[in-house]
């Protein structure tokens, strides 16, 4: 049966038009919906108190996004970055770090420490928010109650080389019985459990930040809750605190060093870690500086921007589970995954961000030795790629292990975008040379955490941000009693080294000690160093003095100021 | 009856003779035709139905027979060509491998002053050398896509030398066949840029070296490489993506997990609906009202969270494919819609005279049923099956995206838009591909079901 040519013709032109006009409608109902939700977005920023521009040059003022909204900014309790960033701008320790990150006296004039004993004289010009001195009891009460079980402190071990604060923190002693002792109002002194030759790096950390007991006990248990219930010490109060949605720092007219202050207000009006959401408010100026990801640099390079970049001091590794029960505590297939990859691969080709560097160690390149860097005194140990002797390693493994075929492992990772892409990076990477089935576990930073703490995995991407300026806090990383080494590693060699390291006091002994340490984990193949983080970011151009670090606040906009100039 | 007859013939003697057995007497003028084969007249002459149906076939073909064709891992990591555009350039030259390097001018290259190269610039490494200058503060080294051009945007910086006693460096970082422009900026005492620089333009032309082209199986092992030659590396059409991964394949790996649930899931639940539909409608009464309740009951149910729930109960571990579970859930979830539309039609079936009249001549209730009803729903039905097929495909994307269904390195339309997002704007082609292939299978499967409709049911047919 056939139509005439004539209607089908017609038939299909009229088709042909009608989806041409379908077509345009639907593009101009997009462009409007587009224009709509433009100008209804416009509004609702509007609504919320007027458009904040990056830089107030009148008011002297900046705006500052927070990755996330901090739990509380109660020092005691504090454990995220993002509190530790703005306790580093309204409180003040007893020692803090310089630009360049040395050691320089804060609250503190002067500080003794002689072998287990440690002496702060507090400075007259100390003063609290509300004008009150900040004394040397506000350090003990602080201490004592961070240590106390009651208050469930998840750093209270960063006091640890305190004398009893173990046993007070484990409750097998009273508080009172930790060896911190206010003298008169402006002398402190410490006790120490054994000499400690950090201790003057590890009280610059938040859980030695002090407290006003009488601040304390007026805030009824909501201390730090908001900006309010609390008293400041830093170089900025916190003025306002929007739950979840901005927060406002103005300067500390009683900080007793306010002439290093140059800004009168920092506004962290946005709470987001979305790193594109970020990119739009730093592209539209209502930010003053933006992090970048590798996808940003060619549109970042294009629109001119100033760039920077600084390492973190993040090391990520793949840690072993080295549990007996599993197939990972084999030597020989550990090394074979080790010499299986190529870590400048990773960083140069598959992350391809200016900063980071290959992990060649567990010790980062920053760190200082006796008297260069200490990488550069003991340097890490070579483990090139070679698949030809990986597959050797592997075969011989899987003789010790009587298996024909190596089950999947199973590879835990964080949903971050670097672990995603290094994830399924190392999956490719050991099928490839190893014929290994990699099965990618993703999931969120606390459950990572519970699943490593019940063993429940074979490979994880782990990263560690030190705590303070000294290798030992990387090295003590896989001693067999820490918390943190969810991979059970167990070495006697290396306990008695990290022993060692904590209790010397010279120098060349702790960094030899530290050698030693990062020889083992070689020869161990105890974990697969991935890469140091780097990051690299874009700052207003009207913006100086932003500093960018390893310790301390990260970022640290108390030195920053506003040049008009530009 | 009055087609044979002219009213203005005159009547005959010969008209009222007896007719025998077996002669026309409808005296049909056109070839008789089923419902079938009328439905398909109809459908052909929908032209968007025709070509969206064309379309299918063509997806159904570059999903199955594509990889035939193409035998490209999808999970294979080409890491030399690491989101690679379409079309890109793919000549490489072969270089001796890698080796380390302690800052000294290979020859050639051993005069001149200021920032230059010291070696010849490649994708394997570009080795710059300048001055060293105890005295300075120290220098800041950049790199960037275009010429410095005032200002004090440098680029990327690449790497900072506090101490200013180094006098080289090897930036190894992302090379590309490009032309890129180094600048080395002198900082002063607080490590502030100073306005003093030196920028050298570096075309960077892409390497190999003879293991890399072996083991990537580039050439032949037959052939004969020496450092030097020009060597072609692997062909990727569509381009790659961000961990260098074939676009193609990747793209016909996806096109199978979506058109398998696509296809599988709407045809079981459909199976199930009408099945659940047939029987409430054709027993009526209390029990169709009850389950017809449940019907409602299920309607109710939450898709995601029972999605999440089979995967507890499957035990599907993190980083094991969701599919089986993402099944499941669409059939078990989602026949009720189907269960209804049958349920009406057996309902309004099950009064016609000719259902009463087989019932009469002794037909049983599955003779009913198989003969009568299901039949005659059978356009309602098919009607559903290919709405149902872009709204599953649809829903796995969907899932896929929020990273619910495939695991990596699976690749599925919506986990690849996904990740394409990340890099939208630099390497649009990650993006546009999968969600245009979603966009045009739902699209097609969606006219489809349109011109289906219309030819099925020809009281609703439309007069285009």
């Amino acid at each position: 049966m056939k139509t005439p040519i004539s209607t089908e013709d017609s038939f299909v032109r009229s088709a042909g038009k009608q989806l041409a006009v379908y077509a345009l409608i639907a593009v101009a109902a997009l462009v409007v919906l587009m224009y709509a939700l433009h100008f209804a977005a416009g509004l609702t920023i509007t609504g919320a108190g007027g458009v904040v521009g990056a830089v107030d040059v009148e008011n002297n003022e900046i705006t500052i996004y927070l990755r996330e909204e901090p739990p509380q900014m109660n020092s005691m309790l504090a454990t995220d970055t993002v509190s530790g960033m703005v306790l580093g701008h309204v409180m003040e320790g007893l020692l803090r770090y310089d630009d360049n990150d040395q050691i320089v006296p804060a609250m503190a004039e002067r500080w003794e420490i002689n072998g287990t004993r440690a002496t702060f004289w507090i400075r007259d010009t100390a003063r609290w928010s509300n004008g009150d001195p900040v004394t040397a009891q506000d350090f003990e009460f602080a201490w004592k109650t961070a240590l106390d079980p009651a208050t469930g402190s998840q750093y209270s071990f960063i006091l640890y080389p305190i004398k009893n604060a173990e046993a007070v923190n484990t409750g097998q002693m009273p508080v009172d019985s930790l060896a911190v002792r206010a003298l008169d109002a402006r002398t402190l002194e410490v006790e120490l459990e054994q000499p400690t030759a950090y201790f003057d790096k590890l009280v610059s950390f938040a859980t030695y930040l002090p407290v006003q007991e009488k601040s304390f006990s007026a805030a009824n248990g909501r201390y730090g809750a908001d900006a309010d219930e609390m008293l400041y010490n830093g170089p900025f109060v916190m003025t306002s605190w929007v739950h979840g949605a901005s927060m406002r720092m103005e300067k500390n007219p009683y900080y007793w060093d306010a002439e290093r202050i140059r800004l009168d207000a920092i506004n962290a009006a946005y709470i987001t870690s979305d790193s594109n959401t970020l990119l739009n408010l730093y592209k539209d100026g209502r930010i003053v500086s933006v992090d970048l990801t590798a996808e940003m640099l060619e549109g970042a390079m294009q629109q001119r921007w100033q760039l920077d970049r600084f390492m973190d001091g993040g090391v990520f590794f793949i840690d072993f589970n080295h549990r007996a029960e599993r197939i990972t505590s084999n030597l020989n297939l550990r090394k074979a995954l080790l010499l299986a990859q190529d870590g400048n691969e990773l960083v140069d080709r598959v992350i391809k961000l200016p900063g980071y560097l290959p992990a060649k160690s567990l010790f980062p390149v920053w760190l200082q030795g006796v008297e260069k860097t200490f990488r550069e005194e003991y340097p890490a140990p070579e483990a090139p790629y070679n698949v030809q002797l990986a597959r050797e390693y592997l075969e011989k493994a899987k003789q010790e292990l009587g298996l024909t075929e190596i089950p999947p492992l199973v590879l835990l990772s964080d949903v971050s975008p670097v672990a995603t892409i290094s994830g399924q990076y190392y999956q490719e990477v050991f099928k490839r040379n190893l014929g290994l089935d990699i099965i990618i576990d993703a999931q969120i930073f606390r459950q990572r955490l519970a699943k490593m703490d019940s063993g429940d995995f074979d490979l994880v991407l782990n990263g560690w941000g030190p705590d303070y300026n000294d290798p030992l806090t990387f090295a003590d990383l896989f001693a067999s009693w820490n918390l943190n080494n969810r991979g059970k590693y167990n070495n006697p060699a290396l306990d008695a080294l990290v022993r060692t390291a904590q209790t010397s006091t010279d120098t060349k002994t702790r960094m030899d000690a530290f050698g030693a340490i990062q020889r083992i984990l070689h020869e161990d193949a105890a974990f697969i160093g991935n890469y140091e983080r780097g990051r690299v970011y874009a700052t207003h151009p009207q913006l100086k003095g932003l500093l960018r670090r390893v310790f301390g606040a990260e970022s640290d906009y108390t030195g920053a100021y506003i040049d008009a100039s530009n | 009856m009055t087609a044979p007859f002219s009213n203005s013939q005159v009547l005959t003697p010969a008209d009222f003779a007896l007719i025998t057995q077996g002669a026309d007497v409808h005296g049909l003028s056109r070839p008789s035709q089923s419902y079938w084969q009328d439905a398909w007249a109809r459908l052909k002459k929908n032209r968007r139905a025709i070509v969206s149906l064309w379309l299918i076939v063509g997806l159904l073909a570059f999903a199955l027979l594509g990889p035939l064709l193409w035998q490209i891992d999808p999970a294979r990591q080409d890491i030399d060509q690491i989101s690679q555009a379409p079309g890109a350039e793919r000549s490489a030259s072969i270089v001796a491998p890698y080796e380390f390097w302690g800052g000294e001018a290979l020859s050639g290259f051993d005069n001149g002053t200021g920032l230059r190269l010291g070696a010849q610039a490649n994708s394997q490494a570009v080795r710059l050398l300048w001055e060293a200058a105890p005295d300075a503060d120290g220098f800041r080294l950049y790199r960037n896509i275009f010429p410095v051009d005032g200002g004090l945007a440098f680029g990327l910086p690449i790497a900072e030398f506090p101490n200013s006693l180094a006098g080289f460096y090897e930036d190894r970082l992302d090379l590309r066949p490009d032309t890129y422009f180094y600048s080395l900026v002198t900082l002063d005492a607080q490590g502030a840029l100073t306005t003093e620089y030196q920028t050298l333009e570096v075309p960077v032309h892409r390497v190999i070296t003879v293991d890399e082209v072996r083991t990537r199986a580039l050439v032949s092992a037959a052939a004969e490489l020496a450092v030097g030659n020009e060597v072609f590396l692997a062909l990727h059409p569509l381009g790659t993506d961000y961990l260098g991964r074939d676009m193609l394949s990747r793209l016909m790996a996806g096109a199978r997990v979506s058109l398998f649930i696509g296809i599988v899931a709407p045809f079981l639940f459909v199976l199930l609906g009408v099945a659940y539909g047939a029987t409430a409608g054709f027993l009526g009464g209390r029990v169709d009202q009850l389950m017809m309740r449940f019907a409602d009951f299920v309607v109710a149910l939450p898709f995601l969270l029972f999605m999440i729930l089979f995967q507890v109960v499957f035990g599907i571990g993190p980083g094991e494919s969701g599919i089986v579970p993402m099944l499941v859930a669409l059939v078990v979830l989602s026949w009720p819609s189907t269960a209804r539309l049958v349920r009406g039609q057996i309902l309004q079936i099950r009064q016609e005279a000719y259902i009463s009249a087989s019932r009469l001549l002794g037909a049983r209730s599955s003779y009913l049923v198989w003969r009568h009803m299901i039949p005659n729903t059978m356009g309602v039905i098919l009607v559903t099956l290919t709405f149902a097929v872009p709204s599953a495909i649809f829903t796995e994307a969907f899932l896929s995206f929020i990273g619910m269904g495939v695991a990596p390195p699976t690749a599925s339309w919506g986990s690849m838009s996904n990740e394409g997002l990340a890099t939208m704007l630099t390497h649009p082609h990650e993006l546009i591909f999968p969600a245009l292939l979603i966009s045009i299978t739902v699209l097609a499967f969606n006219l489809l079901g349109d011109g289906l409709r219309d030819a099925l049911d020809a009281r609703m047919r439309s007069f285009e």
